[in-house]
């Protein structure tokens, strides 16, 4: 009998089979295969977690001995070994369908660190601090996905040691702070699951695959299915993207970012995007820092920027379509981590369509199809009239054309029961998390005070009809305010809130346009 | 606290370009629901290809109509009724030559009257609660008379206003000696008497529609005259008129037949009186069961179907809309009992296995035969694709709906060539009916 193949290599996997691969590992595939600069590793199929979950939880026989020979060709082209301390190999894993079901799924990086690989990043990068803050965001993501301990509580020693020496952002704390924190993350774990931290790199492999595969049947990734009627067809399974960690925190020549090949807010033909110098890519994710756009890397990393707009041509020309990817430049060198078809707003698309016709990428029965009937009643929402003049109580930077009113509500549980009692409803929260996905769909829009223009998190970018404005500076002064009474109206740029406008206590500003 | 003030969108030169793609490649018809020259003025700049459904009630709800409207119901003999009308007909014409105007070129499809005519007059609670304050009126203007009395005694002081209260009681003692109040309170009562007489049980499955037609057949004929000396005079100028009469609630082709010879006679004396021959269509609304399954002798009389799917969704479920939604449909949903709401989503499945046995018996009694649907269904995506898959002729939507139409349309046209037409029967697959 034929064993069936659960993993591929992303240079010897079929890059339009998305439905085995998911749509992140297509992408990696067709990449590698157009050569471009993707980091090595491997894909574990949607197969795989099929068989996971229809067989109480256990994954194919033999599986994870055929990641270890894959991962043996990855040593081979890296040079690294995984779980050595002398030239250590980290992977990231993540998760990937055939439908994007972006932040659905769960992510995990730095996989492999333990107390010995630590050391071989501390002598390779000779950079103490950033190794510990690596093994500090290990422990408490593998710790919360595939360990199930409760994010708030790392959280809370994280908060709790910078209060205690100071430190405004994370990047203030040194390398004892970091050394302290992980000794208190694992003493923690420990505590939670009764047994000590994996430290058998091999093991966190095969938990992390098995977390990914759950979490396609967790309720967030269920709850969006049904929201967005993913039926067996069209997505089955989520495949498990493994790949060769490249660092954007390794120094001030090193960067993470996202881009568009075009800008998804107004379909123009321009790379578009943001990045962070010395950062890793959940801190753009998670909006916990203010990216820059990208513009600014032609003067900060001229080279790295040429290379991009190179990189938006190829993937223009090879999938005939706007795309969407992540990048990380360690050291100087461009690592391309993702690529999917560019969730754009109607308006963009309906120009990108246009454009793409003019310039041969598509044709005129694809430059009809990319526009969906439904999407095009995104265009001909309603928006606030010009002649209105009102006082804003706040000024934030738009993430969707449209306007929108309703009662502000600052919980999205309340804000779902409210919203099945059908009042309309304006969700306000600090930030978009997928957490509170169950209280978008039921709100008209959402207000949150972080973040960028570009819908940063990944999964954002669906943009189904809810209107967004991020950024808004006076969340802390609604907050303080009428909560549930106050009436809000939302707009491109603005809140109008007639009753609360002559209320001098709300102090607004206007950000960048 | 409030809102806003919000505009409508406008379509840009990109879209506008997409959507003349979308044009070029969809050969599904596109056309709108509208009822004022305004609507109709809107739809054309959308992209309209006529009108779907022109609703002649709408033009009787206006402030300045609805009491002649009210006149003709309550008339109590044909002659008060006729001049009620008569003072309709101008108006009508005057709606229907704009709207022709702003659509020439294109079809215009003129719904004859649907609604019970009860629709037109206060509900019998208002009409009673009017009643009786008319008669506290009476009462008060009673004791005013008698007031003049009392004043004498009033307070010196006082007096300044006497004059005003004099002249109010000499004006009351006017009212009554013309019998005012009497007069009013008689017409209220009466007006009360009629409402009662024509309350239905269930309205909406009673005295409407053709049935109207027929019972009352001034109204039709007057709304077909209307219709077709519009259409004489506006070709006199020289004008390109294509209306269409569509006759709504029809249930058996003797119906049709019989609002058919009522235009045919018309017909004759518009064409007699101003010397032109008019060309037009004549058709039915399919909204009630027994329609769909007498479509092959419908097509004899008619040269246009057209599918009203909300009520064609109540007969076929057997739910009042309203009372779906406001008591059990929402469960219906929750529960996975009905997956969606069949007034918001065209429910194929059952109501669509209907509309194709309609189209393939019709189109073997009349092969060329165009069949529409305008329901509210008309102008979403999914009702759209289907609608091209049935192998209709058009579809008709609201007009801020039209470029969604389109653009579904051309999808409807593109998706045609992954999809193979079914092989055998399925239980599930509205198109493998004739297996």
């Amino acid at each position: 009998m034929e064993i069936p193949k659960y993993v591929y290599l992303f240079e010897e996997a079929d890059g339009t089979n998305k439905k085995l691969l998911g749509g992140k590992g297509a992408g990696l595939a067709e990449m590698t295969r157009m050569g471009l600069s993707v980091p090595p590793g491997f894909i574990v199929t949607t197969e795989a977690c099929l068989h996971y979950n229809e067989n109480k939880k256990n994954l194919p026989q033999g599986l994870m001995e055929e990641a270890q020979e894959n991962l043996k060709t990855v040593e081979e082209k890296t040079g690294k070994k995984f779980g050595s301390s002398q030239n250590p190999l980290f992977f990231s894993v993540r998760s990937g369908a055939a439908i994007s079901m972006p932040g659905m799924m769960d992510t995990i990086l730095n996989l492999g660190l333990n107390d010995g690989t630590l050391e071989g990043l501390i002598q390779i990068t000779s950079d103490g601090r950033f190794a510990f803050d690596a093994y500090r965001r290990f422990i408490q993501l593998f710790g919360k996905i595939a360990l199930g301990v409760g994010e708030k509580e790392f959280d809370k020693i994280l908060n709790k040691t910078k209060e205690k020496v100071r430190a405004k952002e994370d990047t203030d704390l040194d390398v004892d702070h970091l050394k302290d924190i992980c000794h208190q993350y694992l003493a923690l774990v420990k505590k939670r699951t009764g047994n000590p931290f994996p430290e058998d790199p091999m093991v966190q492999l095969r938990l992390a695959i098995e977390a990914v595969f759950r979490s396609w049947m967790g309720k967030r990734a269920v709850d969006y299915r049904k929201e967005f009627n993913i039926t067996p067809e069209m997505a089955n399974g989520t495949a498990v993207n493994v790949c060769t960690m490249v660092f954007g925190n390794m120094g001030f020549d090193s960067a993470t970012g996202v881009a568009f090949t075009r800008d998804p807010g107004t379909g123009e033909n321009v790379l578009y995007g943001e990045y962070l110098v010395n950062a890793q890519g959940e801190d753009v994710v998670a909006g916990i820092r203010t990216p820059k756009p990208i513009q600014e890397m032609k003067k900060e990393m001229p080279k790295i920027y040429r290379e991009l707009e190179r990189v938006r041509k190829n993937l223009e020309e090879h999938f005939h379509e706007v795309q969407d990817f992540e990048f990380t430049v360690e050291k100087g060198t461009l690592y391309i981590l993702q690529t999917r078809n560019g969730k754009m707003n109607a308006q963009a698309i309906v120009r990108t369509s246009k454009e793409m016709v003019a310039e041969k990428l598509i044709d005129k029965e694809k430059a009809v199809l990319r526009l969906k009937p439904q999407e095009l009643e995104q265009l001909l929402h309603q928006r606030i009239d010009p002649n209105f003049k009102g006082k804003p109580i706040a000024v934030g930077l738009p993430a969707s054309p449209g306007a929108a009113s309703g009662k502000a509500i600052f919980d999205a549980d309340e804000a779902e029961r409210v919203g099945k009692l059908g009042h309309k409803v304006i969700l306000v929260r600090e930030e978009t998390k997928p957490e509170d996905i169950h209280g978008f769909f039921a709100s008209e829009g959402i207000l949150t005070s972080r973040g960028g223009r570009l819908p940063m998190p990944p999964w954002w970018q669906e943009a189904w009809g809810s209107l967004v404005s991020r950024d808004v500076k006076s969340y802390e002064s609604i907050q303080k305010g009428e909560r549930q009474l106050l009436e809000m109206f939302m707009s491109r740029k603005e809140i109008l809130s007639p009753s609360m406008a002559r209320g001098a206590r709300f102090t607004w500003e206007r950000s960048l346009p | 606290m409030g809102e806003v003030p919000t505009v409508e969108p406008e379509i840009s030169k990109n879209l506008l370009t997409l959507l003349i793609w979308a044009d070029e490649i969809r050969t599904l018809g596109v056309r709108a629901n509208a009822d004022t020259p305004e609507s109709a003025t809107k739809a054309r700049q959308l992209g309209a290809e006529g009108i779907g459904l022109c609703r002649t009630e709408r033009m009787f709800n206006a402030v300045d109509r609805l009491p002649i409207v009210r006149e003709m119901i309550l008339a109590g003999s044909r002659e008060k009724r006729a001049e009620a009308i008569a003072k309709l007909l101008p108006l009508q014409k005057g709606d229907f030559k704009e709207i022709f105007t702003a659509m020439k070129g294109l079809p215009v499809t003129i719904r004859l009257l649907d609604p019970p005519l009860h629709e037109f007059l206060p509900s019998a609670e208002e009409l009673a609660s009017e009643l009786r304050n008319l008669k506290n009126l009476e009462v008060a203007l009673d004791s005013m008379e008698n007031i003049s009395e009392a004043l004498k005694y009033l307070d010196p002081s006082s007096r300044e206003s006497l004059k005003l209260i004099e002249h109010t009681v000499t004006e009351i003692t006017e009212i009554k000696e013309k019998k005012l109040d009497k007069k009013l309170i008689r017409k209220q009562q009466e007006t009360l008497r009629k409402v009662k007489e024509m309350m239905e049980v269930n309205p909406m499955l009673g005295h409407r529609g053709v049935r109207l037609g027929i019972t009352y057949p001034e109204i039709y004929r007057m709304q077909i005259q209307a219709t077709l000396e519009a259409a004489a005079e506006l070709m006199k100028e020289g004008l390109d008129i294509q209306p269409e009469i569509m006759v709504p609630q029809v249930c058996t082709a003797q119906e049709l037949k019989w609002v058919c010879e009522l235009v045919k006679k018309v017909q004759k004396e518009v064409e007699k009186k101003y010397g032109v021959k008019i060309q037009f269509k004549f058709g039915t609304m399919i909204e009630v069961v027994r329609a769909c399954m007498r479509a092959g002798r419908l097509a004899e009389v008619a040269d246009f179907f057209s599918f009203g799917t909300n009520d064609l969704t109540q007969a076929t479920f057997s739910f009042s809309r309203e009372d779906a939604e406001n008591k059990f449909l929402p469960l219906y949903n929750q529960r996975k009992i009905l997956q969606d709401n069949p007034f918001e989503v065209l429910d194929v499945k059952g109501v669509g296995r209907l509309m194709m046995i309609t189209i393939e018996w019709g189109r073997r009694t009349k092969p060329d035969l165009k069949i529409g649907i305008c329901g509210e269904h008309g102008g979403h995506p999914e009702s759209v694709e289907f609608s091209h898959s049935i192998g209709l002729s058009y579809v008709s939507c609201s007009v801020p709906r039209l470029p969604i139409a389109r653009l579904a349309a051309a999808h409807a046209k593109l998706k045609e060539k992954d999809k193979k037409p079914p092989e055998k029967y399925d239980p599930d697959d509205a198109l493998s009916i004739f297996f």
